[in-house]
C-alpha cells in the first residue's frame, strides 16, 4: 500500500489538468445556466407578449346584435379587435397576417339563434404562427385564455337568465372535492398525484439522473485515464515500479472516483442553477417537497444505505472503466468500447425510473438486480415508504463482491503480455469491422 | 536468496504465438558492470530487457536477478531494479518535478530520502527551471532526460536501460553516459541496449552481440575487437555475422 497515495495523487492531478476531463467537468456548470437563462429569457418574452396588446381579426358572419355584443365583450376582456368586414376567409387570413393580428376569429351564422335556444355556439379560431418560439406559444395561450373568460361571462349571463338566484359557478362545478393522502399513517393535505409527482421527481428521477451522469462520467474518466497510459506508453514503466497491480488499479479507481464525484457536484450545481433560472423565468413554484414536508423524513440509516449503495455503484462503474481502458490501446478505442458496453449495462437500472422492479417481467427483474447501479435507484425510490428495503440490503454485499471480482480479474490481466494480446485482438476486430463497413 | 551475481540467464526462450523471439539466450552480468546488448532491430534486445524488468514472462529458461527468480519473485525484483523503456512516455499534465517526486515516494519511505532523490534526479536531468513545467511542453530529448533521471534516482541495484540515449543530441547523450558511469561507480550495475556501437564501445565493460534471438558473441569490447582483428565494434559485429 506504500505506493497508493502518490499514485492516487498522480491520477487526480493528471486527470484534473487534462482538458479532455476538465472541460467535461466544467461544461455543465456553464452550459446549464446558459440554457436556463435562454429558456428564462424566452419565457419572459412570451409573458411580456401575452401581457401586451393582443390584436385579433374577426369575421362576423352572424351580424346580429348578440354577435356584435360578443365582439365588444372580447374588447372589454383585453383583445384589440379588427373587423374583417365582408372579406372571405382566405382574404381575411392574408389581411390578419399582414396587420400583425395574432389570430382570426370567425363567428359563424346562427350565433344569436343558438344562444337564444341555449345551444352551443361555434367560434373558429385561426391562430397565426409566426415562429415556433415561446413567444408565439405564449400569445396563443393568452388568446385562448381571453376566449375562455368570454365563454365564462356568456355562460354566467345565460345561467342568470334561467335561474336568477343561483350562483353560476355552483351549477358549473357542483362538486367541491378536497383531496387528502394517507402515507405511513399520516394524513397529508394534498392529492396523491401531487405526492407521487414530488416523490418521483425528488427521489425517483433526480437521484437516478444524478447517478447516471456520475456513473457514466466515472466510467469514462477511468477508461480515459487507463487508455492514456497505454497511448502515452507510461503503463509499461508503471508496471515495473514496486507496487502491486492491485494498488495501481485501486489508485486509478480512487483517482477517477474523486474526480467524478467532483464532476458530479459541479453537475448538480449546474443542474440546480438551470432549474432555478429556467423555472424562475417561467414563473413556476421552485419550492420542492411542499406536501412531502408533512411526511416523516427517512431515518438516517436509509441515507447511509443510499450512500453505501451509491458509492459501490460508482466503484463498480469505475472498475468497468479501468478494464475497458486497459483493453484499449488508445483513448478512441476506449470511447467506442464505453458506448458499446457501459450504456447497455446502465440501461436496465434506468427502467426503475418508470416502473417499480416488481412490476417488470422476471427476466428484466433478474437483469436489474444483476447491475449494482440499480440498488441506489431502488433505494431512492423506496426510502420514503420502506427505510431498509430488503433487496438493497442484499444488493450491497453483492455489489461489493462483484466490484472486487472485476478488480481482481482486471489485476490479473494487468500484465503487458496479456494486455498487448487483448489490445491487439480488439484493434484487429475493430479494423475488420471498419473494413467491412467500408466495403459495404 | 540474493547472491553476488546481478543477472544470470540460461537457455532463455521466449515465444509469441508461433514466433520465437529468443532462442536459448544465456549470459550473465556481474556487480559493477555496464553490460551492453547489441544487435539489429528485431534481434531480441528489448524482449530480453522486458523479461528482466518483469514485464514479460519467459517461455522457458532460467532468469535470475540478484538471485531472485523473475517469475516467482517478481515483486522482490521490482524493488531492486529500474527500467527505462525505449519509448517510455511521460504524464503530459504533470511537471517534471511532480513526476520525480511521485516516483520517489513510491520507492522511499522517509521524507528526507525522497527529497534527496528528487534533488539528485533534478540535477541528473539537467532541465534547470524547466523541471517545474508540465511535461507536455518538453521536447523529446527533455522527456528522455527526465526518464533517465527517474530510472537512476532510485539508486537501483540494476538499471535496465533500453536505448538510453535515443533521441538525445550529442551533448545530452554524453551527459547521460556520464551519469550511467557515475551510477556504476556508486555501486550500481547496468544492462543496456543500443544501436550505437561507438557508445557501447566507450561505455560498456562487457557486451553481447544478439542476432535472431541468439547470443552470437560475448566479451569485453577490446577483447572482441582483438579477436576479429578490427578497429571498432561495428566491424566486429559484421565480421561475426559473416562467419
Amino acid at each position: 500500500m506504500r505506493g497508493l497515495r502518490p499514485l492516487v495523487e498522480k491520477e487526480v492531478k493528471d486527470l484534473l489538468r487534462d482538458p479532455r476531463i476538465y472541460i467535461g467537468l466544467i461544461g455543465p456548470v456553464i452550459m446549464f445556466p446558459i440554457i436556463g437563462f435562454a429558456i428564462s429569457m424566452a419565457a419572459s418574452q412570451a409573458a411580456e407578449a401575452a401581457m401586451g396588446e393582443l390584436t385579433v381579426m374577426v369575421i362576423d358572419e352572424d351580424e346580429t346584435e348578440t354577435s356584435r355584443r360578443f365582439i365588444s365583450l372580447l374588447s372589454n376582456v383585453g383583445l384589440k379587435v379588427i373587423d374583417a368586414g365582408s372579406k372571405s376567409l382566405d382574404e381575411a387570413v392574408k389581411s390578419a397576417e399582414k396587420s400583425g393580428s395574432k389570430a382570426l376569429l370567425v363567428i359563424r351564422r346562427g350565433f344569436e339563434e343558438s344562444l337564444r335556444q341555449f345551444g352551443r355556439v361555434n367560434i373558429e379560431v385561426y391562430s397565426i404562427m409566426r415562429s415556433m418560439g415561446f413567444e408565439s406559444m405564449g400569445v396563443q395561450a393568452a388568446v385562448g385564455n381571453v376566449l375562455g373568460r368570454a365563454s365564462d361571462i356568456l355562460s354566467s349571463t345565460l345561467i342568470s337568465k334561467i335561474a336568477p338566484n343561483v350562483d353560476p359557478e355552483v351549477l358549473r362545478n357542483p362538486l367541491n372535492v378536497t383531496e387528502y393522502t394517507v402515507v405511513k399513517g399520516r394524513v397529508i393535505h394534498a392529492p396523491p398525484g401531487s405526492i407521487f409527482g414530488q416523490i418521483v421527481m425528488g427521489y425517483g428521477v433526480m437521484v437516478p439522473v444524478f447517478l447516471f451522469v456520475i456513473a457514466m462520467s466515472v466510467a469514462q474518466i477511468a477508461a480515459t485515464a487507463t487508455a492514456v497510459e497505454n497511448e502515452e506508453k507510461t503503463l509499461e514503466t508503471l508496471l515495473t515500479f514496486p507496487v502491486s497491480r492491485y494498488d495501481i488499479l485501486l489508485a486509478k479507481l480512487l483517482g477517477s472516483s474523486v474526480v467524478a464525484v467532483l464532476g458530479g457536484i459541479i453537475f448538480a450545481v449546474g443542474f440546480l442553477l438551470y432549474f432555478q433560472i429556467s423555472l424562475g423565468g417561467l414563473g413556476l413554484n421552485l419550492e420542492m417537497g411542499g406536501p412531502l414536508r408533512e411526511l416523516p423524513p427517512p431515518p438516517p440509516q436509509s441515507y447511509i444505505l443510499l450512500a453505501a449503495s451509491m458509492i459501490l455503484a460508482i466503484l463498480f462503474m469505475t472498475s468497468l472503466g479501468v478494464v475497458l481502458g486497459a483493453l484499449s490501446s488508445d483513448v478512441r478505442i476506449a470511447g467506442s468500447l464505453l458506448g458499446v458496453i457501459v450504456i447497455p449495462i446502465m440501461l436496465p437500472s434506468l427502467l426503475i425510473i418508470y416502473a417499480s422492479v416488481n412490476s417488470l417481467p422476471l427476466p428484466l427483474q433478474i437483469i436489474v438486480y444483476a447491475v449494482p447501479t440499480s440498488y441506489p435507484m431502488i433505494m431512492a425510490r423506496e426510502m420514503i415508504f420502506t427505510p431498509m428495503p430488503m433487496q438493497v440490503l442484499y444488493g450491497i454485499p453483492y455489489s461489493a463482491a462483484l466490484t472486487l471480482m472485476v478488480l481482481y480479474a482486471t489485476s490479473k490481466i494487468l500484465t503487458p503480455e496479456k494486455l498487448l494480446t487483448l489490445q491487439h485482438k480488439i484493434k484487429m476486430r475493430r479494423m475488420k469491422g471498419k473494413a467491412g463497413r467500408e466495403l459495404e | 536468496m540474493a547472491d553476488e551475481r546481478i543477472v544470470e540467464i540460461k537457455g532463455l526462450v521466449k515465444q509469441f504465438g508461433g514466433l520465437t523471439a529468443l532462442n536459448g539466450v544465456s549470459f550473465s552480468v556481474d556487480e559493477g558492470e555496464i553490460f551492453g546488448l547489441i544487435g539489429p532491430n528485431g534481434a531480441g534486445k528489448t524482449t530480453t530487457l522486458r523479461i528482466l524488468a518483469t514485464l514479460l514472462l519467459p517461455t522457458s529458461g532460467y532468469v535470475r536477478i540478484l538471485g531472485y527468480d523473475v517469475v516467482k519473485e517478481a515483486s522482490k525484483i521490482r524493488e531492486l531494479i529500474s527500467y527505462l523503456a525505449e519509448d517510455a512516455g511521460t504524464y503530459r499534465n504533470l511537471t517534471g518535478y511532480e513526476y520525480l517526486s511521485i516516483v520517489a515516494r513510491i520507492y522511499f519511505k522517509s521524507k528526507r530520502d525522497v527529497e534527496e532523490a528528487v534533488e539528485e534526479a533534478a540535477r541528473i536531468s539537467g532541465l534547470g527551471d524547466r523541471i517545474m513545467d508540465k511535461m507536455k511542453t518538453y521536447s523529446r530529448g527533455m522527456k528522455r532526460r527526465i526518464q533517465v533521471a527517474r530510472a537512476l534516482m532510485t539508486r537501483p541495484k540494476l538499471a535496465i536501460l533500453d536505448e538510453p540515449t535515443a533521441g538525445l543530441d550529442v551533448f545530452h547523450a554524453q551527459h547521460v553516459r556520464d551519469i550511467i558511469k557515475r551510477h556504476v561507480s556508486n555501486g550500481g550495475s547496468v544492462i543496456l541496449s543500443s544501436h550505437n556501437m561507438l557508445e557501447v564501445e566507450h561505455l560498456c565493460t562487457r557486451l553481447a552481440f544478439i542476432h535472431r534471438g541468439r547470443i552470437i558473441m560475448e566479451g569485453e569490447p577490446q577483447e572482441v575487437k582483438d579477436l576479429y582483428g578490427v578497429s571498432n565494434l561495428e566491424e566486429a559485429f559484421l565480421e561475426v555475422l559473416k562467419r
